[in-house]
């Protein structure tokens, strides 16, 4: 990994943040709490958005990312909602993936695809682990 | 104990209980009896409650069955005279009128759903429940009557859903591909596909695929209804945007959803999947 996570909630932008460990046994959980969380914040719509986006930061860290990892999520002084999702894996193969959408015959490779059209999503990888913000404009 | 049977299993002559918790289902199996019935040329009487008479109406057009004039829609009350309270020798009664006027006027028989929430009803005599479910057996006798009763679950205890499956000789329940306390992924019979009720992602995938693959054998048309979905994953639209892809020419998948769903897929890929076709379902999820 490189360098420290970005986008850290700096003193006084936010109150309350949420943070949590993760890993494949609850992830239906985990969506429950994040769907809390937003709702609380910024309502029912951008819940909807959130959970999706860091359901599919999260699964990408369970299968590909070592099989767990942490999720903060926090809303910065403009409103914007960050999603960090941070795993222990061996980094992505291609720090670009998810720019392009794979043809409907495929099964995998939508997850950061969808994440990235409805968020915006910095990355920083290496081979001891990845951490993904999504910073989400409502 | 009643045997349990799927809806299109159902035979003249069979009094069936329904029991269900979930609205789309019961619709489905609903919708299911009544095209049955008219195929068969049968008089069907539906004495609804929870829901309303237009809104179930609207619900067997939207699902592909023909409301005409064979089919009559009403409020449960009708089935005891609308005035004072449910009386069960008034219904059996009533519903042997029925059957008489059917076979009069050409009919091969009857057929009726009741909803029997009524029952649960705190100034009900819940004793008239009993009665009737024992009382109107016998009109079933002859073959020419067949029934589903409706219960939902929410609103009867368990001692009387037990008596419900014992006095039925039928008890209609869903074909359950999948069921586990956040995914439930049933067989839809009208129109014919798949239902799925819950939450949807990759680490149940699988099970969505294989219902898929029945519902492409079985189907011309597979119609898969996610208005009960309330959240998919990346992984599970990929399953349906691959079996939709993979029909062939002149087939489709239609898929019912709420918004979100919708645009979960669309940003999935469904754009490029010819054979998909999304109805978003307002208010729904």
């Amino acid at each position: 990994m490189t360098g420290s996570a970005p986008g850290l909630p700096r003193a006084g932008t936010c109150p309350t943040a949420f943070e949590r460990a993760f890993d494949d046994s609850d992830l239906h959980g985990l969506r429950a709490a994040v769907a809390t969380y937003v709702t609380g914040i910024a309502g029912a719509d951008a819940a909807e958005t959130v959970v999706l986006i860091a359901h599919e930061l999260c699964s990408n860290a369970v299968r590909h990312g070592g099989g767990s990892g942490r999720i903060r999520l926090w809303v910065a002084g403009d409103g914007e909602i960050h999603c960090e999702v941070t795993d222990q894996g061996p980094g992505l193969t291609d720090p670009d993936v998810g720019h392009s959408l794979p043809p409907p015959s495929l099964p995998g490779g939508r997850g950061l695809w969808i994440a990235r059209n409805m968020s915006e999503l910095r990355i920083v990888t290496g081979a001891t682990g990845t951490t993904i913000t999504a910073v989400f404009s409502r | 104990m009643a045997a349990t049977t799927s809806v299109d299993r159902l035979a003249p002559g069979d009094h069936a209980c329904l029991t269900f918790s979930d609205g789309e289902e019961r619709l489905d199996i609903l919708a299911a009896f009544v095209a049955a019935g008219l195929r068969r040329g049968e008089r069907v009487l539906c004495f609804t409650d929870a829901v309303g008479v237009d809104e179930l109406r609207a619900e067997f057009v939207q699902r592909g069955v023909d409301a005409g004039a064979e089919l009559s829609i009403v409020p449960s009350d009708r089935l005891w005279g609308g005035g004072g309270g449910p009386d069960a020798a008034t219904m059996v009664e009533l519903l042997a009128v029925e059957l008489r006027h059917a076979l009069g006027q050409g009919h091969a028989g009857l057929r009726f759903t009741a909803d029997m929430c009524w029952a649960a009803r705190p100034q009900v005599n819940a004793e008239q429940l009993l009665v009737f479910e024992n009382e109107v057996g016998r009109l079933f006798e002859d073959g020419l009557v067949t029934a589903v009763c409706e219960y939902d679950r929410e609103s009867f205890d368990p001692v009387t859903l037990g008596y419900a499956a014992r006095v039925h000789s039928r008890r209609v329940a869903a074909t359950v591909y999948h069921e586990d306390p956040v995914l439930r992924i049933c067989r839809q019979h009208v129109p014919p596909g798949v239902r799925v009720a819950g939450e949807l992602d990759y680490t149940r995938a699988q099970a969505l695929s294989e219902a898929l693959a029945e519902a492409v054998r079985l189907d011309m048309d597979v119609h898969l209804n996610l208005s009960s979905l309330g959240f998919i994953d990346a992984g599970a639209a990929a399953v349906i945007l691959r079996t939709a892809a993979g029909l062939p020419a002149q087939r489709k998948m239609i898929v019912i959803c709420g918004q979100h769903v919708e645009r979960t897929l669309t940003v999935a890929g469904a754009a490029d999947v010819p054979a998909l076709k999304m109805l978003v379902r307002q208010g729904e999820r």
